[in-house]
Order: C-alpha cells, then sequence, then structure tokens
C-alpha cells in the first residue's frame, strides 16, 4: 500500500532529478580547483604583504636622475655602461639600467635594460614618465595643480530631472549586468539537462511505469525543483569563480586590495527572490515544452525551449533608459519580470510596492505553467506517439487541472 | 473487491479502440486479457491504471467503502507495453527509487528486490548498471519493479515478450507466486500455452469487442468445440468441396490438400470421419482436444468473418 504523500514524492523525485545529473568526481574536482585558486590569491596576496620586492635600477650619472618610489629605488653610477651591463649580467647587482639617447626635442629616448621580460618592466616605464612629465612642467615653471589641470581639464557629471535615478557612481550597472549573466548561466544549465531528462525518459519508455506511480503533476514538480537546484548550483558556481577570477585579477595581475564595492549588495535581498522565481518560471516553462515533445530529433517545438532567453536579453538591450516604457512594461509583464525589475531596481530607486507586485505577478505565471506543464505531460501521455500541435498545448494549458 | 467494467466506449480521433466491453476481474486471480494486435488491450489497461478515461461506460473498483474510476495508484503494480527503466543506474537503484516512490521503506525495498532477484537469479547483477544485463535480464528487473512494493493489483502488459521458453517459465512460476501472495494479476500476452496454465479466467477481444469471456472451460462451451481433426489427402480439396459437407466456422483449410476440422462434446466423430473419406483419399489423419491457441485462432477467424459479412 503505498502510504506516500505528494510531497514525499515530489521531493524523491528532486533528489533523484538532482543526482542523475549529479557528479561526485567532477564536483570535488571542480571545486577542488576553487579551493586551490583561492588559496593562491590568498598566499599570493599575504607574500605580496610581508616580502614588497624592491628593484635596484642603475643611472648613469650623465643622464636625468630620478627620485626613489615604493617599487624601485634609483642609483647614480660613474661607472661605465659596460661596466654596469656586466654588473646586470653576471653581478645581479641591479634589476635594470637606464640609459638615455642624447636628443634636443623635449621628449625623451629612453633605453631600459633588465636581464629578461619582467612584469614589473611597466611599472617602471609609468614612474619614469611620471616623473619625467613633472620634470619638464617643473622646466615650464607650472605649478602642480596647473599639470593637474592640463592631466584633466574638466570634471563631467550627468544630473537627471527623474531624480529616481541612481548616480553613475553607484554599482548599480554593475549588479544589474552580473545579475543577469548569473541568471543566464542559471537558465542554460536547467535548460540543457531538463530537455535531456524529459524527453530522454520518453525515449526510455520509463514514463508510463513512473505514471503509474504517482501523478503527472507530482513528476513534473519533482523534474522543475531537481532541475532548479541544478540551476542554483550552477549560479553558485559561476558567483564564486567570478569573484575569484576577480580577486585572481586585481591582487595578481594588478597589484590591488580585492574590493567587491563594485556590487550593489543591498540589493541581494531583492535579487535572491527574483533569481528563484525567474529560474522557476524558465525551468517549468520548459518542463511544459519538453513534456509535449515525443522526438527530440524531429521536433520543430525544440527552438521554442530557447524562448526563456529572451528576458534576459530584452532587459540588457532596455537598461539604458532605466525609466523608460520598455524596461517599465517589462518590469511588470509577468514572463519578463523577473529579468527586468532587478535592472530596474538596480538603476533606479523605487517605491517598495512596485518590485513586490512584480513579484507577486511572476509568482502568479508560475504557478499556471507549472499547472500547465503538468496538464501537458498527462494530455501527451495519451496520445501515444502522436505530438500535440502548439494549438492542443494551448487548450490544455488553460484546461484546469 | 471486483473490479467491474460496464459497457466502455473508447475512440481516438476517428479509430474506435474500445466497443461496448464489459467484464469483471475477480479478487486473487490471474486474469487474461486475449486478442490479436489492435484488438484493443492496451487501450484496455490504460482505462484500467486510469491513465485514460472511457468515452462511455463505468470501470469501478470499491476499496474500503471508497468506489474509484480506476485500479488507485497506491494499490496498482504496473508493467506497461512501452517499457524501459533507467538504463545508466544500477538495477538496485532502478528497484529502490520505483519502490520508494510506491512508500516502501528503504530497507524493506532493499530485502524485497534481494528476494525477486534472488528468483530471477539476478541477485549477483544487483549492483550492475542496467544497461549491461542481456534484453531477457532487464524484462525481468522491469517485472520485479512493479511488485516491489507488493500491490494488491497488478498489472502485466506482455510480460512473456523478449523471454526464452526458460524464463517464460519462470515468469510462471512468478506469477503464479503472486496469486499465492493474494495479488490479482492482469495480463495481456500472446503465448496461449502460458496464459492456458496460469489464468482462472480470460477476455479475448477483437477490433475492440469481446469474443470470449470466462474459464477456459466456459470459453471451450462457448465455442462448442472440445476436438480437432486434422486430414491431409492425396489429392487436393477446396472450399468448395469442404462446405458441401461442412459449416465454415467447422473447418479451416491448411493447405491445398489438408483442413482440419473442430468437433463440439455433441458431434460424432463417426459421423465427421464419413464426411471426411466421401472427400477422397486420406494420407494421414489426427486427432487431439483443441487448445487454448487454436480457441484463439478459430474465434478470432470466425469473428473477423462476422464482421466482415
Amino acid at each position: 500500500m503505498n502510504n506516500m504523500t505528494k510531497k514525499q514524492q515530489v521531493w524523491l523525485v528532486t533528489s533523484w532529478e538532482f543526482m542523475h545529473f549529479f557528479k561526485w568526481k567532477q564536483e570535488i574536482i571542480s571545486k577542488l580547483i576553487l579551493v586551490a585558486i583561492g588559496l593562491i590569491i590568498m598566499l599570493w596576496q599575504y607574500v605580496k604583504d610581508d616580502q614588497l620586492t624592491i628593484y635596484k635600477v642603475a643611472v648613469p650619472a650623465n643622464i636625468t636622475q630620478f627620485q626613489n618610489s615604493g617599487q624601485f629605488e634609483f642609483f647614480p653610477s660613474h661607472d661605465s655602461f659596460n661596466k654596469l651591463k656586466q654588473q646586470l649580467a653576471e653581478e645581479g647587482s641591479w634589476d635594470a639600467i637606464l640609459s638615455e639617447a642624447p636628443t634636443q626635442e623635449a621628449i625623451k629616448q629612453l633605453t631600459i635594460y633588465s636581464k629578461d621580460k619582467q612584469s614589473w618592466l611597466n611599472d617602471l616605464e609609468q614612474t619614469l614618465n611620471q616623473q619625467y612629465t613633472l620634470q619638464y612642467a617643473s622646466s615650464l615653471g607650472l605649478a602642480n595643480e596647473q599639470l593637474a589641470v592640463l592631466n584633466q581639464a574638466a570634471i563631467f557629471e550627468n544630473k537627471y530631472l527623474d531624480d529616481t535615478i541612481k548616480s553613475e557612481s553607484s554599482p548599480g550597472k554593475s549588479t544589474a549586468i552580473a545579475m543577469i549573466i548569473i541568471l543566464s548561466v542559471g537558465i542554460f544549465t536547467s535548460f540543457g539537462q531538463l530537455f535531456v531528462s524529459v524527453t530522454g525518459e520518453k525515449q526510455q519508455r520509463v514514463t508510463e511505469q513512473l505514471y503509474a506511480c504517482m501523478s503527472p503533476q507530482t513528476w513534473i514538480d519533482g523534474k522543475i525543483f531537481g532541475q532548479m537546484l541544478h540551476a542554483i548550483k550552477a549560479m553558485f558556481t559561476m558567483i564564486i569563480t567570478a569573484m575569484l577570477v576577480y580577486a585572481f585579477t586585481a591582487v595578481v595581475i594588478d597589484n590591488q586590495m580585492v574590493d567587491f564595492s563594485i556590487i550593489d549588495w543591498s540589493l541581494l535581498p531583492w535579487l535572491i527572490p527574483f533569481a528563484l522565481a525567474g529560474v522557476y518560471l524558465c525551468t517549468a516553462f520548459m518542463a511544459a515544452i519538453a513534456a509535449a515533445i515525443d522526438d527530440p530529433n524531429h521536433s520543430a517545438k525544440t527552438s521554442i525551449m530557447l524562448l526563456p532567453l529572451l528576458p534576459m536579453i530584452l532587459a540588457l538591450i532596455t537598461m539604458d533608459s532605466p525609466s523608460g516604457w520598455a524596461l517599465s512594461f517589462l518590469s511588470y509583464f509577468p514572463l519578463t519580470a523577473f529579468a527586468a525589475m532587478p535592472v530596474k531596481m538596480a538603476l533606479i530607486d523605487l517605491p517598495l510596492w512596485q518590485p513586490l507586485l512584480s513579484l507577486g505577478l511572476t509568482l502568479i505565471v508560475c504557478f499556471w505553467i507549472r499547472t500547465s506543464a503538468g496538464n501537458l505531460f498527462k494530455m501527451g501521455m495519451s496520445m501515444y506517439g502522436k505530438e500535440p500541435s502548439l494549438k492542443d498545448m494551448m487548450v490544455w494549458m488553460l484546461r484546469k487541472n | 473487491m471486483e473490479l467491474l467494467v460496464n459497457n466502455i466506449q473508447k475512440h481516438y480521433a476517428k479509430v474506435t479502440a474500445i466497443k461496448d466491453l464489459s467484464f469483471k476481474v475477480k479478487q486473487g486471480e490471474i486474469f487474461a486479457l486475449l486478442g490479436p494486435n489492435g484488438a484493443g488491450k492496451s487501450s484496455l489497461v490504460r482505462m484500467l491504471t486510469g491513465f485514460t478515461s472511457p468515452d462511455s461506460g463505468e470501470i469501478s473498483l470499491t476499496i474500503d467503502g471508497e468506489k474509484h474510476a480506476s485500479i488507485p495508484s497506491y494499490t496498482l503494480g504496473y508493467l506497461p507495453e512501452d517499457r524501459g527503466l533507467y538504463p545508466e543506474k544500477t538495477v538496485s537503484k532502478n528497484l529502490l527509487y520505483f519502490a520508494q516512490l510506491n512508500g516502501v521503506n528503504k530497507n524493506v525495498a532493499i530485502e524485497q528486490a534481494k528476494y525477486w532477484l534472488e528468483r530471477f537469479d539476478l541477485l549477483d547483477r544487483f549492483d550492475a548498471q542496467l544497461k549491461t544485463l542481456s534484453k531477457g535480464n532487464q524484462q525481468k528487473v522491469q517485472l520485479i519493479t512493479a511488485v516491489i512494493h507488493q500491490p494488491k493489483w497488478v498489472i502485466l502488459d506482455e510480460p512473456f515478450s523478449g523471454l526464452d521458453p526458460i524464463n517464460q517459465e519462470k515468469v510462471v512460476t512468478f506469477l503464479s507466486e503472486l496469486k499465492a501472495k493474494g495479488m490479482t494479476v492482469i495480463l495481456s500476452a500472446h503465448q496461449m500455452a502460458m496464459v492456458e496454465k496460469l489464468a482462472d479466467r480470460m477476455l479475448l477481444m477483437n477490433l475492440g469487442e469481446t469474443v470470449l469471456y470466462g474459464t477456459l472451460e466456459e470459453i471451450q462451451q462457448q465455442v462448442g468445440s472440445t476436438t480437432q481433426l486434422t486430414a491431409q489427402f492425396c489429392q487436393n480439396i477446396t472450399n468448395d468441396q469442404l462446405e458441401q459437407q461442412f459449416s465454415k466456422a467447422e473447418y479451416c483449410l491448411i493447405d491445398n490438400k489438408t483442413f482440419s476440422l473442430n468437433l463440439s462434446a455433441q458431434q460424432s466423430i463417426n459421423d465427421a470421419l464419413s464426411k471426411i473419406t466421401a472427400l477422397g483419399d486420406l494420407t494421414a489423419l489426427h486427432s487431439k482436444a483443441i487448445d487454448l491457441h487454436q480457441l484463439y485462432l478459430n474465434a478470432i477467424a470466425n469473428h473477423g468473418a462476422l464482421i466482415n459479412e
């Protein structure tokens, strides 16, 4: 006697669905790689802080002299150039030697000799260029303030009459773009796997066996939740990876501190429910279409499954005009709201009721699509090999369960 | 607790799959659904499981005072015609998944899985990937899937297909054991010898209609034939010659020189022999009791002829 509740069955299908695509070995390897990258960044930062390398640069006494900077020490030398080169090559006394070509022009021609190609040579060039600029400004009798004006003659700032639009310096835009990219990754993941899973079970003729144990709705619910978990896992992995890549670039390549203020973290409490609702909506939609596909190799409906990516594309296109009618419409249209409203929120200040209304409408449509997916699967089962037309599908989707 | 099917009809677009069908299945019996391909057996099975509903008529099963329009899933074990499991997963994972979906505790499910796998000599494949098993062995795993949760009602669509004679016998034993455990088994099959051994009662269908229904003895009485004579002649014989001696329903021309004749208990063999010898010189004559296979062939042929007329 089956004493399982529907919830228990949904959970069983969810965990089966999740584990079906969860490969322990690959997961452990990929997570270990992420941990290793994280450790490298931490170690690098530690080593760099404790042992900041100072490079010694020999400067022949007959050329322009430079002041020491944090990374470089300049040593005036009366030794011949050949002797300096020998010291560079054989004794390691120097990290670099400078040589200045005689010229009547204001622009100097400098050659930097080093043992081999090094990443700090770019920093040395920048340091020398700054010092030359200051020296030249001084020779012209320019004060530091005048030099600063020459470098940047005007500062621009945009002011909008619509005072809800957030300032340019706020991290809204980068947050919005990051959210759309992460959402796309999650939806792509569940799209691919759900398609393989649903049509695969149909091809393997396992659906009728499953149907004998539980209702089509229970089966579809389990599928949706299982794939949602995968999408969340993919999005989480993406976030961690992106943060590590950013940290690696900042710390190891650019020699800067990690600064996550490029993201507007205050949006997080809104981004999470919208992202979850969006992934659920898209996964349920894809489950509905996949449930109506009998043979994935010969079905014209496969292309429809790419539709869930449209909201993200539309949100990206319309984000340059955050208070415009297009993004406003998309923010309340239930099929696109999950992608558009967070973008709008990242770019302009909104009263609380607006995201609440948008989220509410999205959840209602989520429930409807989930029920429709169950109906489609049930009806598709009764057609035994004959694929329903789009008209049939619409009729079934509108039918009460 | 009986499953009652009253005057059900089912149409798919312009095709009539089931035409005014009525029968009942008693608790604890093995009930066979027989019929050629396209007879409507699978359509009927899908209505019994509740996958589809009849367009008219009624299916009813009362369990604990509650009336159901099909066999409810919580009491059903099902082997579908379109069958398959998860080939990438192990035998045990497949069995445990379906057992747990049917509410069986994991430890009990492991016990049951091992018990049935041992009965089918498959215990050593407990942790093997399903796809590494032969087609016949996969079929046996699928059979276990249908009963691992010890349902009260079991529907098996073609349980013998894909199995060699030895394994067909094992399935016969398996089905007998299900009956002994108190399960009611409804099976559709084409292997008449197996059905004859197993089934308490049967329904023979053709083109969505009842052709014969009851126990084997009742069916034999309905047909009226108990003995079959097969006669072979030196010279060719024709339908015209046979029609002069016998009715169309009684005989079947096997080849130019051979025909078979079905006799009821009331018919005299001597009279039949006189008529046979009047047709020409015999080279061989065999007599045997009519088995289910022959009854099936005759009944379907007669029903087809009736429809055509």
